[in-house]
């Protein structure tokens, strides 16, 4: 069967056959009781109006094409993140907002230039239909592991508090007291990106191929860009989760090398 | 010394006090106060009892002398120097703090035992053969113990008097105990307490938080109490 050229047109009413599937997610939280009706119709209604503006966002810079916009735009997406990240990590007392913006910035901004600009050879490389996409892709990504491994990280400092303590009693630093703490709370972030490493194509097709290759376009190249964008996740997940951990880890240790957080129910 | 018998100065051997604590405050925020403007010595070679009631904030004071709390206000001396400009790792390792209930790793008595020397601090020092390790181990009545054995099926007590040694290892300058007794049978505690005194004849200060009617015999003792952010001085 031949490809078609462009992906078919979804009218308004498909649209709201699609809505269908949110009406299924509410009645399954209300028979099953588990209060999160008003949370899934919220989440829908942000999506479609998140989606809607981004749209129209994405359709204005792609007109007026100036590096300073997408900048800003991209300024913008990595501060969601971050809130995002935030909102997921439990742990409120060490502040790690400036130093995960910083480097996600930084990280994000690095790796997708060399993806746009050396790859995929885009011209100028912030050129905003391949960077901002790009973009989303890596902060949608690490964010989610970024979340999980400053969660696992202040979480276990907390809970090991004693066996951190210990070692540094015996003359540790704050890097060789939580070396393995550090450790595991990296690997619960970098393990999502290489499990969807294994699975991809055999359990499942990520969304920009899928939406390639609905637009039309050739499946070999579809999938050329899907390696380079696994790739470019995992590349971004590792700095940017080790980079934001190291930084929050220092801030746990006071000036006198001793553990800042601190167990509610044991202030001594 | 604030306190019962309103003495000043405890007399001291030396011209450097192991630690000095000028005008110290600490209280938890939100909490009551631990110690409010005190001043007292830890003579260097002292062998020094705290008493107290729970929840005074005995094991506070160790803290702070181990710089795992800083001080609200005034300062602490080590050795003549403010905590502060210690390096807090070279801090750690000359004035040695053991918890009251310490954390043993996964690992094997022999590696638990050796644990200080993977550390950047005390890498340059020889780790002690097998045979000093089972002595010590001896002097302590663990003497059923293999140094492969994993850390893990030690009891309470033997957890005790390991962290003990672990801690005595490195040779530091004082040691400041939470109640390392508090796990073992009379029996075994006769073997800490000696070990103790043997410690504090070589000329380690020893700061020994208790609730044990322990009085070493052969070495001069200071007892103090803490109570209502006061330091007082028994004896």
């Amino acid at each position: 069967m031949p490809l078609t050229t462009g992906a078919l047109d979804i009218s308004v009413a498909e649209l709201a056959i699609a809505s269908l599937f949110i009406a299924f997610a509410g009645a399954i939280s209300l028979w099953s009781r588990i209060g999160l009706g008003k949370s899934i119709f919220i989440g829908a209604a942000r999506c479609v109006l998140q989606l809607t503006i981004m749209g129209y966002v994405l359709s204005f810079i792609f007109g007026i094409a100036s590096a300073w916009v997408v900048l800003l735009l991209f300024c913008i997406m990595v501060a969601f993140a971050v809130r995002i990240v935030r909102g997921n990590v439990s742990e409120k007392s060490i502040p790690f907002v400036l130093p995960s913006f910083i480097s996600m910035l930084f990280v994000y901004a690095v790796v997708t230039s060399i993806v746009t600009g050396l790859i995929v050879g885009a011209r100028p490389f912030w050129h905003p239909q391949y960077f901002i996409p790009m973009a989303g892709m890596v902060a949608g990504n690490s964010m989610t592991a970024l979340g999980l491994s400053l969660d696992r990280l202040l979480s276990d400092l907390k809970a090991k508090r004693d066996l951190v303590e210990m070692q540094l009693c015996l003359g540790a630093t704050p890097v060789e007291a939580s070396q393995d703490i550090f450790r595991d709370a990296l690997k619960a972030g970098m393990i999502p990106s290489i499990n969807a490493l294994a699975g991809v194509g055999i359990v499942f097709l990520p969304g920009m191929m899928t939406g390639q290759i609905l637009s039309g376009e050739d499946p070999v190249l579809a999938i050329r860009y899907q390696i380079v964008v696994m790739f470019m996740l995992v590349a971004s997940t590792a700095l940017t989760v080790s980079m934001v951990l190291g930084i929050v880890r220092q801030r746990c240790f006071g000036p006198g090398m001793q553990l800042l957080l601190r167990r509610p129910d044991r202030p001594q | 010394m604030e306190g019962k018998e309103q003495n000043s100065n405890i007399k001291m051997n030396y011209q450097i006090p192991c630690f000095q604590f000028h005008d110290v405050s600490f209280a938890w925020p939100g909490k009551r106060v631990i110690l409010e403007r005190q001043n007292f010595i830890v003579p260097q070679g002292a062998f020094v009892l705290i008493h107290g009631p729970s929840g005074t904030g005995k094991s506070t004071i160790l803290r702070l002398m181990n710089r795992l709390e800083e001080v609200d206000s005034g300062k602490i001396s080590f050795l003549g120097q403010n905590l502060t400009h210690w390096n807090p790792c070279e801090l750690r390792q000359q004035a040695a703090y053991l918890q009251q209930i310490p954390a043993i790793p996964d690992l094997s008595i022999r590696d638990i035992l050796l644990q200080p020397f993977f550390f950047r601090v005390n890498k340059e020092k020889a780790k002690p053969p097998d045979q000093n390790l089972l002595k010590l181990l001896a002097k302590v009545k663990m003497n059923d113990v293999r140094l492969d054995d994993p850390g893990a099926v030690l009891s309470g007590g033997q957890r005790q008097r390991l962290s003990l040694l672990r801690t005595l290892l490195t040779g530091p300058k004082a040691m400041l105990l939470d109640e390392p007794t508090s796990s073992l049978d009379s029996e075994s505690k006769g073997y800490v307490h000696e070990l103790l005194e043997d410690l504090n004849r070589q000329g380690t200060t020893i700061v020994l938080i208790t609730h044990d009617t322990f009085s070493p015999k052969k070495v001069p003792v200071v007892e103090i109490t803490i109570d209502q952010g006061r330091v007082f001085l028994c004896r």
